[in-house]
């Protein structure tokens, strides 16, 4: 059993690093991610100013560009492997859900970096008051948890549809919905200095949920 | 053939007794009616979305297509129950609270369950072939579901909401007048059987447009 387990940590591990390599080779993912974060923050605050003392304003547009940023290259994980038509080769030597683990903890690894990278130019062009750092790392960290749970498994289902890349924004969104809600208010909390403890619990709640079913699922995701 | 008339005949007089002869709760005024239409549609929804979970992972353990279109119809038809639950509400809203619309928690958690379940059917309709379809959509909507119990239960729960309490609410009893709750069981009951009838008779129709295409 042991031995089972390690191999399979093994497998995954091969496949994030191969997710990795891939994605540094051509950036196609990171850039789309970045650069849409970075015009789309430029024409939020060039269109409604600098606004520090608005934090209702300002988490919701934090959030807003961030999932969106996210969304607008998550499906790539898996889209590339059926344009490459690599998936079968891919099938071959790894299980369905080490697959998707491997994909899974990329997504994660990727939403940092996009978020290392959006999170300091939006509080240097909007001009936010300084953050409540372990508070607002918590909310963050939970929803960015979510997002790539949910991102994963919807990338996953979205790549064998006939539209590929173009449903997967409008399909993962709603499921999302909830996460961007608590994450606004979480975010909007702590820099009014009040408790985040429901908002945190429930994006937690959410989160661990979503990795339950997913990891339940990901079996499904292939037929052979 | 029979029951389809009992339902009919069910709601209809309860119907009757609800809007001529139940007493109204004091702060509700006349908005009391409303109570015998949205809580239904809303216990409804809640029930169709379990359906379609409980159908999907049927689906996803026996691959047999029948599942499938229990898993459809009863999404479809939770999607149908949510709205008259949203548009009952909004109503209500409109009278008591002033406006149609205010981004309560309840109506926001409401709306999301819409639109989750409006991604679905959209997801459904981009997937060629038949198992394909049915496996994919199966992992979406249990995936969905996941979301349901959250908005539907625990975020009006979190979240300060103007809603009146729900019919499971703190203290645990129920306080209701007698005659409104023997008309609300009775309207909960008709509307489950509704439910029941319009998702066989979907059922029926999927597997005819089945039959036909091949």
């Amino acid at each position: 059993m042991s031995n089972g387990t390690s191999s399979s940590m093994a497998t995954v591990w091969a496949i994030l690093r191969k997710e990795c390599r891939s994605e540094w080779r051509t950036r196609y993912g990171l850039n789309a991610a970045v650069l849409f974060a970075v015009t789309s923050l430029t024409a939020v605050t060039f269109a409604a100013g600098r606004m520090p003392d608005q934090p209702e304003m300002l988490s919701a547009l934090l959030w807003i560009t961030l999932l969106f940023a996210a969304l607008s290259s998550m499906s790539h994980a898996f889209v590339r492997e059926m344009e490459g038509r690599t998936l079968l080769m891919l099938r071959l030597v790894a299980s369905p859900t080490e697959i998707a683990v491997g994909k899974l903890l990329f997504n994660l690894l990727f939403l940092c970096v996009v978020e290392a990278i959006t999170v300091p130019l939006f509080m240097v062009l909007t001009g936010a008051p300084p953050l409540r750092l372990p508070q607002f790392l918590t909310i963050l960290g939970l929803g960015t948890l979510s997002l790539a749970a949910s991102s994963t498994l919807v990338g996953a289902v979205i790549a064998q549809t006939r539209s590929r890349g173009a449903l997967f924004a409008a399909v993962s969104l709603p499921l999302l919905l909830p996460v961007l809600a608590s994450g606004v208010s979480g975010t909007r909390a702590q820099w009014d200095g009040m408790p985040i403890a429901s908002d945190a619990r429930l994006l937690a709640a959410y989160a661990v949920a979503l990795f339950g079913v997913s990891l339940l699922l990901y079996d499904h995701l292939w037929e052979d | 053939m029979l029951w389809r008339w009992l339902i009919f005949v069910w709601i209809a007089a309860t119907m009757v007794v609800a809007l001529l002869s139940a007493p109204l709760v004091p702060v509700l005024q006349e908005t009391t009616r409303v109570l015998y239409f949205h809580i239904p549609s809303a216990w409804v929804t809640v029930l169709a979305l379990g359906w379609s979970m409980i159908n999907s992972m049927l689906y996803l353990i026996r691959r047999d297509l029948r599942n499938d279109d229990h898993a459809a119809a009863a999404a479809e038809l939770g999607l149908v129950f949510c709205v008259v639950a949203t548009v009952t509400g909004s109503i209500w809203a409109k009278s008591m609270w002033g406006s149609w619309w205010n981004w309560d928690p309840r109506e926001t958690s409401i709306f999301f369950v819409l639109l989750i379940y409006g991604a679905y059917l959209a997801l459904r309709a981009s997937i060629e072939g038949e198992e394909k379809r049915a496996r994919l959509s199966a992992i979406y909507s249990i995936l969905a579901f996941v979301a349901v119990p959250p908005l539907m239960f625990v975020v009006p729960r979190i979240y300060s909401t103007l809603h009146p309490d729900p019919i499971i609410n703190g203290s645990g009893k129920i306080d209701m007048d007698p005659m409104i709750r023997w008309c609300f069981f009775s309207m909960l009951l008709g509307f489950t059987f509704l439910y029941t009838w319009l998702q066989s008779l979907r059922v029926r129709v999927s597997r005819l447009e089945r039959r036909l295409a091949t």
